[in-house]
């Protein structure tokens, strides 16, 4: 289904269209909300709230402003990012790391998930020392660019140039599975 | 604006993370449908974001699925009752008499061409890989020289930071000399100490490199005796280095300590003196 009809699906409540999105993007947009959330009851109990954002709130989604993906994983970011620093949760839980998840992923599936030959693991051990802490802190730990330039007290044009350099990576290294 | 400094900008990245302010969000949009090359970058980005999305995430339970979907439920639009509308009738099926084409001559023609489509596949197949893997090689490099650049941009910021300090600073310059000691002669090492906020950096001007098992350690005197105040760097020549603060000091010194330096120095291989004026 193009992007296109998923959303004319999504706008005229349609169930089957619902369905469709769901099996294509539950995986990757639970895994936005997993990483930052470590607890497994909580990071569902998100996830279910911001799917049923994202169904109900589909006629506020402008096209000419970015891609469906991207939108809907801001509404997952932002709801794990909220639920993470709201007070019921942040006693809690630990701080998430990129091993601690990787680790996770392994134990629970009892082998490492391969996806045609590259792994989780094999993708993080591409970047480099600042790339890796960007990563950790921006996609696991869910800091926002500047929280991360005041915090560790490093320039914002360097977090930016980071930032790209890490997904560069991970784009390069995703481009040949 | 140069559209690859655009694209380079790191902006692209933070508008997909949702990081941008309004205005930010909105000039990211203009520019990306004023230029293809930044809508493509931004497509790719998503893409790849997506995949890493995908690749990091284990499916939600099967619970879950159906807890949404009870949520949901009272959202979908009922499902409209199967039409009753007929069958359309299907079209009467003719049955044409076709006359009988000459298919042999069409059929080695079509061979002639797959055979000649698959050998062109092969060979920019071939080609394709082969520039793939140039192109991934220079992504590499290009890679490494922008974290080369940015080591250099942390530097220099570190050493503006230094400079601004040592200009804004009330700082005292103190020689300290090897002549008078029997360790290294030419050996020359300045400090530049600001009283008043306690700061104390040392630039090497000639100092032997020591062996792995030694340290270089630089003592403030005051009327307590000497005071460790770090480890100095011969090989760094000329750049600042950033000792402890010392609120008060008659006189400064270095002497060779074992590695990781001592607690009081050893007299025998004092290598520097200087009095401060």
């Amino acid at each position: 289904m193009q992007e296109e009809e998923i959303i004319a699906g999504l706008r005229a409540r349609d169930r089957k269209t619902t369905e469709y999105l769901y099996e294509k993007y539950s995986r990757a947009l639970f895994a936005v909300i997993s990483r930052i959330i470590t607890d497994q009851d909580i990071a569902e109990e998100v996830f279910h709230d911001a799917f049923i954002k994202i169904t109900r709130k589909i006629d506020s989604y402008e096209e000419s402003k970015g891609r469906l993906y991207t939108w809907m994983a801001n509404i997952c970011r932002n709801s794990a990012i909220d639920k993470l620093r709201s007070k019921e949760i942040s006693q809690t839980t630990k701080t998430n790391t990129i091993d601690d998840f990787v680790f996770g992923l392994e134990s629970q599936s009892g082998t490492m998930e391969q996806v045609e030959g590259i792994g989780v693991r094999e993708l993080m051990n591409q970047l480099n020392e600042d790339q890796r802490f960007i990563i950790e802190y921006i996609y696991f730990q869910g800091y926002t660019h500047s929280e991360l330039s005041e915090e560790f007290d490093i320039p914002l044009g360097t977090v930016k140039s980071r930032v790209r350099a890490a997904l560069q990576v991970l784009k390069k290294n995703l481009e040949r599975i | 604006m140069n559209i690859q400094e655009y694209i380079e900008s790191g902006k692209l990245e933070l508008f997909l993370l949702g990081e941008l302010t309004e205005r930010e969000r909105e000039e990211v949009i203009a520019m990306a449908k004023a230029h293809p090359q930044i809508q493509e970058e931004l497509d790719a980005l998503e893409q790849s974001m997506f995949a890493f999305d995908e690749l990091t995430g284990k499916k939600p339970s099967p619970q879950l699925k159906e807890k949404i979907f009870a949520s949901l439920e009272e959202d979908f639009k009922k499902e409209e009752a199967p039409k009753k509308a007929p069958a359309p009738n299907p079209a009467p099926v003719e049955t044409k008499v076709v006359k009988l084409t000459p298919w042999k001559s069409f059929a080695a023609a079509a061979s002639l061409v797959a055979v000649l489509a698959s050998a062109a596949a092969i060979y920019f197949a071939g080609k394709f890989y082969e520039t793939d893997q140039k192109f991934t090689a220079l992504l590499q490099d290009q890679q490494v020289m922008a974290d080369n650049l940015n080591q250099v941009k942390l530097q220099y910021e570190e050493t503006d930071n230094r400079l601004d300090r040592l200009v804004a600073g009330d700082f005292r310059r103190v020689e300290m000399k090897g002549e008078a000691l029997p360790m290294q002669k030419d050996a020359k090492v300045d400090v530049f100490w600001d009283q008043k906020v306690q700061e104390v950096f040392v630039a090497v001007n000639n100092l032997n490199s020591l062996s792995e098992e030694f340290d270089y350690q630089l003592w403030a005197i005051g009327k307590d005796g000497p005071v460790g105040i770090g480890l100095v760097n011969p090989g760094e020549k000329f750049t600042l280095q950033q000792m402890q603060a010392v609120a008060e000091a008659g006189a400064f010194a270095i002497t060779i300590e074992p590695k990781g330096g001592s607690q009081s120095p050893t007299l025998e291989k004092l290598v520097v003196l200087g009095e401060v004026a």
